[in-house]
């Protein structure tokens, strides 16, 4: 027999509160007597209680089986057999990787998904699922039991974080197409509620845990080749830790700081003058919940030139770029702009165009035409002076605003949320937008041709904006399960994941998606050597302190599932419903109201 | 001021009665109950060698004649009583109330102190009463020591648990003559206690008469019916108890049982035996009840 809900039958614990209205009504009379002497037959209690010894008439235990058929009835008890065809979905997210007196809550959730393989029938059929990256089927065919429990033991969990579903609509929909009987979420999220198809199973418990957030490795400027790297810490713990953070490469320690984080707050270190290495890694030392996310990977910036294509068609003001040292620029009208090879670009500049979606790399976008997805363009400005701007801020500095003349510029309307760097009276100018780790810049003026000296705050400008593109090309780190842009690769590429795995990729492929694990992901290319790396995207898998619950609705069960269940609690409503008439025909009102008269004390005194 | 029953002519009627012992008694003025002793009463005891120094008045002179052998005739000697009289003042005395159990116990043991007192006997009152110091009056003779009677029965009230035996004992190891011992109590305590204290009597060699009293509401409880906490007014100890006519007559049969046993004793062990219940009229339970269980002459 199963409860579809038990927390109902915690309602059983208050059954003695049954007590309380008798301890009240049948306190006995207290009266003095001169001896007990012919009282006392052995059977009678001796007591100094207040209460006396307590006689419970008949009707009592007949209102304790009324009320204790209701909470079983309300905790909808059904009687099962054994399924034949179930689904089991593992949370296989990051945060099953926390670790539970020495075992993972993913080792948990399959000792788990195993004894529920153990109670399947000798016929039964098991198909296995997984969250991440996404939810899906592991294996084409149904699985036996046997099977289902090798597949199990193979399993691991990814570090990515849990993709956005309703997992009560996906899974009721999952049983009801997929004719289950029964399906198990098995996840490390309080679930609530029960279906008779739909059932959750939580493993673990709320833990303290320490996180790096945030590592990032970059030049300081365009014109500056010295490397610099933050990187953000996050207390998840109920009291203030002080956190130590090492930046390591190729096996030694570079640099560390302590930094005092105050409980759910992030605090930040950077690190200066780094020397060159592939790639870094920023590592804290606590001995917590969750090891994968106390370690974080950045890759340094490729080269210290930023390369840029500009979709213009006005090649020569996008070609004067070329003056400035350490910018290469490569200039395609905009017709040719989906034909063309555009792996290797650090930015992107669309003059008076605009790509049908947004570029994966960095882009910048001067005056864009009507069909741009981040703004709209309002009419031509006659007073173009700017009323505010963001400072301090990489796009302002250095930048004498008196100075700053703009002959042509439109207002721009933001179609997405992001921040006004500069605005006039009638709306923004330059407007900033990230999405994924990607940077957008959008310009309701051209700041080209680059003119040097001829221009000196619009150049100060242009070389602003450049950096703060420069800041984030090639050392951004990237979440894992984004893909790794591989250009056009020939067939002799392979990728080397974090886990030591080549994985050799076909010929035509333009990204390797299989980034389901943190660390450092090589590309080789024949001789050519690339590394990416890819972090743990997702900061609420670190806060192992309040996951958010899923909550499961009594869905509908579908066919295959009735035949499973027996729900009896209808029986018991009905035999309460019984019980509460003949308590009514026991018992009657008047006497309840006969019960309340006060009690005449020590009539025999 | 004596209380109400003592009326002048309940007063005149007790003066008629007389306590008959069935034990020789040693007292120490003549008066008109047997001592072993020989003395000078009219009622011959035996007869003995003369000795020298005898009073030749009481040779018999006929069997000198026949047998040629002085004997003198010996007399039984009459004394008066001393009457110890014991009332049972332990808080059990005092329910339901003062005035329906131990008031009328005290009126019993007046009323037999004031035969005693008509009757130019002596009469002693104790008080059985646990926690508090030992009450015992002096000897008191004579139909004026009545007030002093009745103060001194009066001068307590009741109260605590009473452990009968040492109780009685206490009393009993200053006691210097045998006599008529006197003993009112509701005996609402265990045979095995009771027995103990009258076997302590007994062995002093008193003349015993035990006078149980019981009020209406000990003999027929009127508790409503249901759930009751019955406290014991001695020990404070608290029982439930489920009152219903069944509980009623298990009651009144233990009761009676009680009774029974008591007066089974009593009877064997030749004590006087009688139930006084505290609504009866005091002059019907003295004149009528007490002389038929053989306590007046």
């Amino acid at each position: 027999m199963e409860f579809l809900n038990p927390t109902a039958l915690f309602g059983l614990l208050a059954l003695p509160l049954l007590l309380i209205p008798y301890l009240l009504r049948r306190k006995p009379r207290r009266v003095l007597f001169s001896s007990l002497l012919l009282f006392m037959t052995g059977s009678e209690q001796m007591s100094s209680r207040p209460w006396g010894r307590l006689h419970l008439p008949p009707i009592f235990f007949l209102q304790l089986l009324l009320l204790a058929l209701l909470i079983l009835a309300l905790s909808e008890p059904v009687f099962s057999v054994r399924p034949t065809s179930i689904a089991i979905v593992l949370d296989n997210s990051a945060s099953m990787q926390s670790l539970e007196n020495g075992k993972t809550r993913f080792a948990l959730a399959k000792e788990r998904a195993s004894a529920v393989i153990g109670e399947l029938s000798a016929a039964g059929q098991v198909d296995l699922y997984v969250t991440a990256p996404r939810l899906e089927k592991l294996g084409a065919t149904p699985l036996s039991a046997a099977d289902a429990n090798g597949a199990l033991r193979s399993l691991d969990a990814f570090d990515l974080g849990d993709p956005p579903a309703d997992y009560n609509t996906a899974l009721s929909r999952l049983a009801s197409e997929r004719k289950y009987e029964r399906v198990y979420l098995i996840t490390d999220h309080p679930t609530s509620g029960q279906g008779s198809t739909v059932r959750g199973v939580s493993v673990g418990a709320v833990q303290a845990n320490q996180a790096v957030t945030a590592f990032e490795v970059h030049r300081s400027s365009l014109a500056n080749a010295r490397l610099e790297a933050s990187a953000q810490v996050a207390n998840y713990s109920n009291k203030d830790e002080k956190i130590r953070i090492f930046l390591k490469a190729d096996g030694k320690t570079l640099a560390e700081r302590e930094v005092a984080v105050g409980t759910g707050k992030t605090a930040s270190a950077t690190f200066e003058g780094l020397p060159e290495y592939p790639y870094y890694i920023a590592e804290i030392d606590a001995r917590d919940a969750l090891p994968l996310d106390n370690r974080r990977y950045a890759v340094a910036p490729l080269s210290r030139e930023l390369k840029v294509l500009a979709i213009t068609p006005r090649p020569q003001a996008a070609a004067s770029l070329r003056s400035i040292p350490g910018v290469t620029v490569d200039v395609i009208a905009p017709t040719d702009y989906e034909k063309s090879e555009r792996a290797g670009y650090g930015l992107e500049i669309f003059q008076f165009a605009s790509p049908n979606r947004l570029p994966r790399s960095p882009a910048l976008f001067i005056l864009p035409p009507e069909n741009s997805p981040l703004v709209q363009l309002g009419a031509p400005l006659t007073d173009t002076n700017l009323t505010s701007w963001r400072e301090p801020h990489v796009l302002t500095r250095y930048i004498n605003f008196s100075l700053f003349q703009l002959p042509y510029a439109r207002p721009l309307t933001a179609q997405v949320p992001g921040e006004i760097v500069m605005e006039t009276g009638k709306g923004a100018l330059v407007f900033a937008h990230e999405r994924q780790g990607v940077r957008y810049l959008v310009l309701g003026f051209d700041p080209l041709p680059y003119l040097g000296r001829g221009n000196l705050p619009m150049s100060i400008f242009t070389l602003n904006l450049l950096d703060w593109f420069l800041e984030n090309s090639g050392a951004q780190s990237q979440a894992t399960g984004e893909p790794i842009p591989l250009g056009t690769s020939r067939g002799d590429d392979v990728i080397v994941t974090p886990r030591a795995q080549k994985i050799p990729l076909t010929s035509g492929q333009n990204y390797f998606s299989g980034t389901y694990f943190q660390g450092i992901y090589q590309l080789s290319r024949g001789r050519d050597r690339q590394i990416f790396s890819r972090n743990l995207g997702d900061a609420a898998e670190s806060d192992l302190r309040s996951p958010a619950p899923i909550e499961i609705q009594g869905s509908a069960s579908n066919g295959a599932g009735a035949s499973v269940l027996f729900s009896f609690w209808p029986y018991l409503m009905l035999a309460s419903l019984a019980l509460l008439i003949i308590e009514w025909f026991v018992n009657p009102r008047r006497r309840t109201v006969a019960l309340r008269r006060k009690p005449a004390r020590m009539a025999w005194r | 001021m004596l209380p109400n029953p003592f009326t002048p002519k309940f007063l005149t009627q007790l003066e008629t009665l007389r306590l008959r012992t069935r034990k020789e008694v040693l007292g120490n003025q003549t008066g008109s109950y047997a001592s072993p002793r020989r003395g000078t009463s009219l009622e011959f005891a035996d007869y003995r060698r003369y000795a020298p120094g005898d009073d030749l008045r009481y040779l018999d002179w006929g069997i000198y004649a026949r047998t040629d052998r002085l004997y003198v005739k010996v007399f039984r000697e009459e004394v008066d009583l001393f009457a110890y009289v014991f009332i049972d003042a332990s808080a059990s005395m005092g329910f339901p109330s003062l005035q329906v159990k131990y008031l009328p116990a005290c009126h019993v043991a007046l009323a037999l102190s004031y035969v005693i007192l008509a009757n130019h006997d002596h009469v002693k009152l104790h008080l059985l009463q646990d926690g508090v110091a030992r009450a015992a009056s002096p000897f008191f003779r004579g139909r004026r020591r009545m007030l002093d009677c009745v103060n001194f029965a009066t001068s307590v009230t009741p109260g605590g648990a009473l452990d009968f035996a040492p109780a009685l004992g206490d009393y009993l190891k200053k006691m210097r003559r045998p006599g008529k011992a006197i003993l009112i109590s509701d005996f609402l305590m265990p045979a095995s206690e009771y027995q103990k204290g009258l076997n302590l009597l007994r062995a002093f060699n008193l003349d015993i008469a035990v006078i149980q009293v019981l009020s209406r509401h000990e003999v027929d409880p009127a508790f409503p019916n249901g759930s009751l906490a019955l406290i014991d007014s001695e020990t404070e100890v608290e029982i439930n108890y489920r009152w219903d006519q069944n509980s009623r007559r298990e009651y009144q049969d233990r009761l009676a049982h009680h009774d029974l046993e008591l007066r089974s004793f009593c009877h064997q062990s030749a004590i006087n035996y009688s139930l006084y219940v505290t609504d009866r009229d005091l002059s019907d339970f003295v004149f009528a009840t007490l002389p038929a269980i053989g306590l007046f002459k």
